[in-house]
């Protein structure tokens, strides 16, 4: 039922992006990858992605500054984002009308509670 | 005296008599030829009576004469002493003037013991000042007093220094005449105008200076007189910039060894779970996953151990285990440890090291964690498909090996080599390519510089690669 929605997963620690490409791949969704802000970003204007899960901290280009260039162009505006970080960062609602940043989820995090996430975010988006 | 008042009366009688014996004469016309004895009688008994009045009177002139000399006397030598009655002659003025110097000398006694006792109360009082005061200016707080005028009625040198007047010429002057920062008055005038001699007030602030703004901890109290009125302010500034910067470096420490700790727990956590879940469906996933697993632990453990090893070292505590060790063994095994990562990032490692046999006291344990911080940040700053040498020399004249690890990663500016080794130190630029806590290198330079006595160094070129190296001696 997901093989039409590709996600857009980026994050440096390349543990992390194997694992979670996997979790979401095997749920069914078309998983596209990045190592850094700026590879995401590319791939983000390419790929059109329904989502997007970033990692705050990496390299080039940090997720928020990511979701911000993401937001500033109306092709890429509307991808709705899951964060992911292991930094104490609370999401303010200004955060979400600046950058699209729907849900922060903590490191250590579940693979399992992050694919929950993910269909309650794009299940959200469709019903919107 | 009794023969000045037998004189003075004698002298009055014959007075008497002498006019008496003109007034029965009938005038005082002159005498009259021969018959006139009355007349003579009276001239003569006034002329003796005229004389023992003047008799008298020198005796009394003299007896003043000698009691001036006495009191001029005693008046030169500054001294106050009971006059001799001398020839009698003014006994009861000699008297009364004694009991005068009498009762003088009694109140200048009292007034001398009083003078004592306020001489020793101001010694006790200078004393004491001079002891609050060598209080004042050893206290390395800025400390400024001011009165109920505003004026500046004490402060010490750490007030002269933090504000940039001269401690000398600034006493009585009006506060804001000495201080040139407006906030600071402002905070003195306010708690003076509060009149509140119970409480203080503790505000934070910032004083701009030449180069750099520090910032200090001010706490304002009024002073009040004996009769518990306010009568001016005591300032205390705490110069706290040094420990906001460590509350800083503090903050971001705990910061990024958490982000640390939780970046490989991550990793583990999310493997494990895929596992239980069933999500590795062949052989070789699983594997694959255990190995992640097991790498990942083995990071978090190397960051556990190197956040307690430098913390032990600064600290002091650490204990130092020193044999004979090969460097090209440590080397070795480091190498090998650090393999997966290379493999990961497809990172080529050539090896150009000394026969095992050069050996050095050293503490294996240390050296080996020294050298994989040193190997996993070449590995941490080196692109994919870049390369790495291992390469120990050993200078046999001067008993020592040189050990150099050379990347071909992004390299370290300029403006950062000198600081690499500072604890908490994070190059900008190499912040962005990967995350770091600032302690590896630090690390390294405790083990081999404290623990070894040894030298670390770096040499380095933005956008070709570093070389990171150190020396240490060998055995005799």
């Amino acid at each position: 039922m997901n093989d039409n929605k590709t996600i857009l997963v980026a994050d440096d620690e390349s543990h992390i992006l194997h694992v979670v490409s996997l979790k979401l791949r095997n749920a069914g969704y078309r998983v596209v990858t990045a190592r850094d802000g700026q590879e995401a970003l590319e791939l983000a204007q390419q790929e059109k992605p329904d989502l997007l899960i970033t990692d705050y901290h990496m390299p080039q280009l940090s997720g928020l500054e990511l979701c911000q260039k993401l937001k500033q162009e109306v092709s890429t505006s509307d991808i709705p984002t899951i964060m992911l970080t292991a930094r104490g960062y609370h999401l303010e609602p200004a955060d979400t009308e600046k950058s699209g940043i729907l849900r922060m989820l903590s490191k250590p995090f579940s693979p399992r509670h992050l694919l929950a996430t993910v269909n309650e975010v794009l299940g959200q988006t469709i019903a919107a | 005296m009794r023969r000045v008042t037998f004189l003075s009366v004698l002298s009055l009688v014959l007075l008497a008599e002498g006019i008496g014996c003109l007034v029965v004469k009938g005038g005082v016309a002159g005498p009259s030829a021969g018959t006139d004895i009355p007349f003579y009688a009276g001239t003569v008994l006034m002329l003796l009576g005229a004389t023992s009045a003047m008799f008298a009177l020198v005796i009394v002139r003299n007896s003043c004469r000698r009691l001036q000399d006495r009191i001029t006397e005693l008046t030169s030598n500054r001294k106050l002493a009971s006059l001799d009655a001398g020839d009698g002659q003014l006994t009861p003025l000699v008297q009364a003037v004694n009991d005068l110097i009498e009762y003088a000398e009694a109140s200048v006694g009292d007034a001398a013991m009083k003078l004592k006792e306020i001489e020793i109360e101001l010694k006790v009082a200078k004393a004491r000042r001079h002891h609050a005061e060598a209080i004042l200016y050893s206290i390395s707080d800025a400390v400024l007093v001011t009165d109920s005028f505003d004026e500046l009625v004490l402060a010490n040198d750490a007030a002269a220094r933090t504000f940039g007047f001269d401690l000398a010429a600034a006493t009585r002057r009006p506060i804001e005449s000495i201080i040139t920062d407006a906030t600071m008055v402002q905070l003195i005038h306010e708690m003076r105008q509060s009149n509140s001699t119970n409480g203080w007030r503790v505000v934070e602030h910032q004083l701009k200076g030449a180069n750099a703004s520090r910032t200090f901890k001010v706490t304002l109290s009024c002073v009040s007189d004996r009769a518990d009125e306010p009568a001016g302010v005591v300032a205390v500034l705490h110069d706290m910039t040094k420990e906001k910067e460590v509350a800083e470096m503090k903050n971001d420490f705990v910061s990024n060894v958490s982000h640390e700790l939780r970046t490989p727990l991550a990793s583990i956590r999310a493997y494990v779970e895929m596992l239980i879940d069933g999500e590795a469906d062949d052989e070789k996933t699983t594997r694959e996953f255990y190995e992640v697993i097991q790498n990942e632990a083995n990071r978090l453990g190397r960051l556990i151990d190197n956040i307690l090893n430098i913390s032990r070292i600064e600290s002091g505590l650490v204990k130092i285990n020193k044999q004979p060790q090969s460097l090209t063994v440590i080397l070795k095994e480091a190498i090998e440890i650090i393999s997966p990562q290379l493999k990961l990032k497809q990172i080529s490692l050539e090896e150009q090291l000394t026969p095992v046999f050069y050996q050095m006291q050293a503490d294996k344990d240390m050296l080996y964690q020294a050298v994989l911080n040193l190997l996993s940040n070449s590995v941490k700053y080196t692109p994919e498909g870049g390369r790495i040498t291992v390469q120990t020399l050993v200078d046999e004249t001067k008993r020592k090996v040189i050990t150099r690890i050379s990347d071909t990663g992004v390299g370290i500016p300029p403006k950062d080599l000198p600081f690499v080794f500072d604890k908490f130190y994070r190059a900008e630029a190499n912040n962005r390519m990967a995350k770091g806590t600032g302690l590896g290198l630090s690390l390294v330079k405790h083990i081999i510089e404290t623990v070894h006595r040894g030298r670390i160094f770096v040499e380095s070129q933005v956008g070709k690669g570093s070389t990171f190296g150190f020396e240490l001696y060998l055995s005799e």
